[in-house]
């Protein structure tokens, strides 16, 4: 897997120390993606992107083992959305909080796509 | 429209959708500059029961460069937070709204409005601010203007700030110039297509009159913006170039479960303006969306377009014989450095006596002003056109005619200030929609935030 983490946004965009979100380490976003993944996450399909709200993940999922939370990333409550640019070379995109990570693994790209049938 | 609606991604966005920018140093704080920008466009008042607002999930931002490379050194960022009182009524207000804290206003907004430096430095300067509600009618909000005077802020250093509901302030007759650039006091001069429609001029009609806005205004000391040691009027460390932005999470989804959008990842820009009408009329179809992603650092891409604006084209083919010399100007394929001037770097000192707003070679669409010149006593609606330095496009006032200056400049009046041999035509110092301020009900106001009261919803339409 090869990834290409882009934290936060552009770099006139800071927050005050009070209003930012806990870090999204790009190992806490792979393993963020791999836990929904592993999860056999059931999550909403928008022509190729799978998107996940938390609160519809939580209904949905019908997880065959728990999804790994990553260190760091325990008070995070909104949503994780993954978008797959392309099936064939799992090149996608993985939002959350502020941040964004521009992963490529065929492997997990496929496990989600069976994940929504 | 200055920028209502000009694209066809923000089209499907108001609340994202910025529509004008005003810079100008304050008339009655002249040791101040006023920025206003407007969103939310062409609101007719009695839009209830769901009356307007800024968007929650949309990162408002008026940028300022002091250094010419097109980039912001001075960004003000507003974040619109929105409050419901109760969950069991219809109603935006239960009863009549005396107070911003009125317990019969149902649904507010509050916002948070920060201060970004060159490195990305935050500085929060106000939160849990209020904006007024919308003006609803008589009985809603009776005594508006005060609501109004009650949600300008005084932040520390100098600086004051509202949000909120304004009239129009704009002018421009709509419905003439997209039906084919039918100017309505020249509109027997139109070539009319063969049909023979108009045989005699008509005054204009002002298309956004009795309409509402919502405005984003701050006024801090020019010593805020302009760089350390900035001096008279001839010094081009006195100039600022001006644009707004609006951004959104890259990701938005309609999360059907709780009946809701959400929103995840970076903001990304979706709006931007700096001077009025360019990526209306200047910018074509197929670069709009793309522009107003951009910051102005980019915009050499687009010089082509206002090295030949297509407008300039037109004007004789659809009054034939008014333009000989504009026509003549086009065929020889001759570039609009006028244009380039006046929109992407400013006017360089020795064309204009006295006037100067050059932010420099780099070509950045911004709003250019020269914080040293002082406001008028006797202000030009036409601005620098007109004679009057502190007009646009020295930045751009409440009132300023910038349709008419833009109409005249682009038919070629201004094209003698980089090439002397040219004359032109008759009718490109006469050529207008035929409006002006009286167009405008809502008086503007002397004072911060300048703009109207916003027309009620009882009374408009009427």
């Amino acid at each position: 897997m090869s990834t290409e983490h882009h934290s936060g946004e552009s770099p006139r965009s800071e927050q005050p120390a009070a209003q930012r979100r806990p870090d999204l380490s790009r190992r806490s976003v792979i393993r963020g993606a791999v836990g929904l993944a592993g999860a056999g996450l059931a999550a909403s399909a928008i022509s190729g992107a799978i998107a996940t709200p938390a609160s519809a993940a939580a209904r949905t999922a019908r997880p065959t083992r728990p999804a790994r939370r990553a260190p760091g990333n325990a008070a995070r409550t909104g949503p994780v959305i993954v978008h797959i640019r392309d099936v064939a070379t799992g090149e996608m995109d993985v939002f959350a909080g502020l941040n964004h990570a521009r992963l490529t693994d065929p492997g997990l790209a496929a496990r989600l796509v069976r994940g929504v049938g | 429209m200055s920028s209502h609606r000009e694209a066809p991604e923000i089209a499907k966005d108001p609340v994202a959708d910025s529509t004008d920018v005003y810079a100008f140093v304050s008339p009655d704080q002249p040791s101040t500059v006023t920025l206003i920008a407007n969103y939310v466009p062409l609101q007719e008042p009695a839009g209830g029961p769901n009356f307007y607002e800024f968007g929650g999930d949309v990162r408002y931002e008026i940028n300022v460069d002091n250094n010419g490379d097109g980039q912001p050194d001075v960004t003000y960022r507003f974040q619109f937070q929105t409050k419901l009182r109760n969950t069991g009524t219809f109603l935006y207000n239960t009863g009549p709204i005396l107070t911003l804290d009125s317990p019969n206003w149902n649904r507010r907004q509050f916002y948070t409005v920060s201060k970004v430096d060159a490195q990305g430095n935050l500085t929060q300067l106000g939160t849990g601010l209020a904006c007024p509600p919308c003006n609803i009618g008589p009985l809603s909000t009776p005594s508006y203007p005060a609501l109004a005077d009650a949600a300008v802020h005084q932040l520390g250093g100098g600086i004051k700030v509202f949000a909120g509901q304004r009239a129009e302030g704009f002018y421009v007759d709509l419905g003439s110039i997209f039906d084919l650039a039918n100017l309505r006091p020249f509109e027997q001069l139109h070539n009319q297509f063969g049909m023979s429609v108009f045989s005699g001029p008509a005054p204009g009609v002002n298309a956004t009159n009795r309409l509402n806005v919502h405005s984003i205004a701050i006024q801090v000391p020019i010593t805020d913006l302009v760089r350390r040691g900035a001096g008279g009027e001839t010094d081009p460390r006195s100039v600022v170039g001006v644009w707004t932005t609006a951004s959104r999470q890259t990701v938005r989804l309609w999360d059907s479960d709780n009946g809701e959008n959400v929103n995840s990842g970076p903001f990304r820009q979706v709006s931007r303006l700096g001077n009025p009408l360019i990526n209306e009329v200047i910018i074509a179809l197929g670069d709009k969306d793309r522009w107003n992603t951009l910051p102005p650092a980019g915009d050499k891409q687009f010089v082509h377009y206002y090295a030949s604006p297509e407008l300039a084209g037109l004007l004789p083919v659809l009054y034939p014989g008014v333009f000989p010399n504009l026509a003549a100007l086009v065929k020889s394929g001759k570039a609009r450095a006028d244009l380039e001037a006046i929109l992407l770097t400013g006017i360089p000192a020795g064309i204009i006596p006295g006037f100067q707003n050059s932010t420099g070679s780099l070509q950045a669409d911004m709003l250019r002003l020269n914080t040293a010149i002082t406001p008028a006593s006797h202000p030009n609606i036409l601005g620098v056109v007109g004679g009057d330095l502190a007009g646009f496009p020295n930045g751009r006032r409440v009132f300023d005619d910038v349709v008419t200056v833009e109409l005249r400049a682009i038919a070629g009046v201004t094209f003698p200030l980089v090439d002397k041999t040219f004359t032109p035509d008759n009718a490109a110092s006469q050529v207008t929609d035929g409006l002006d301020p009286s167009s405008v009900s809502a008086p503007y106001l002397s004072h911060f935030p300048y703009l109207g009261v916003p027309y009620d919803g009882f009374d408009n339409p009427s």
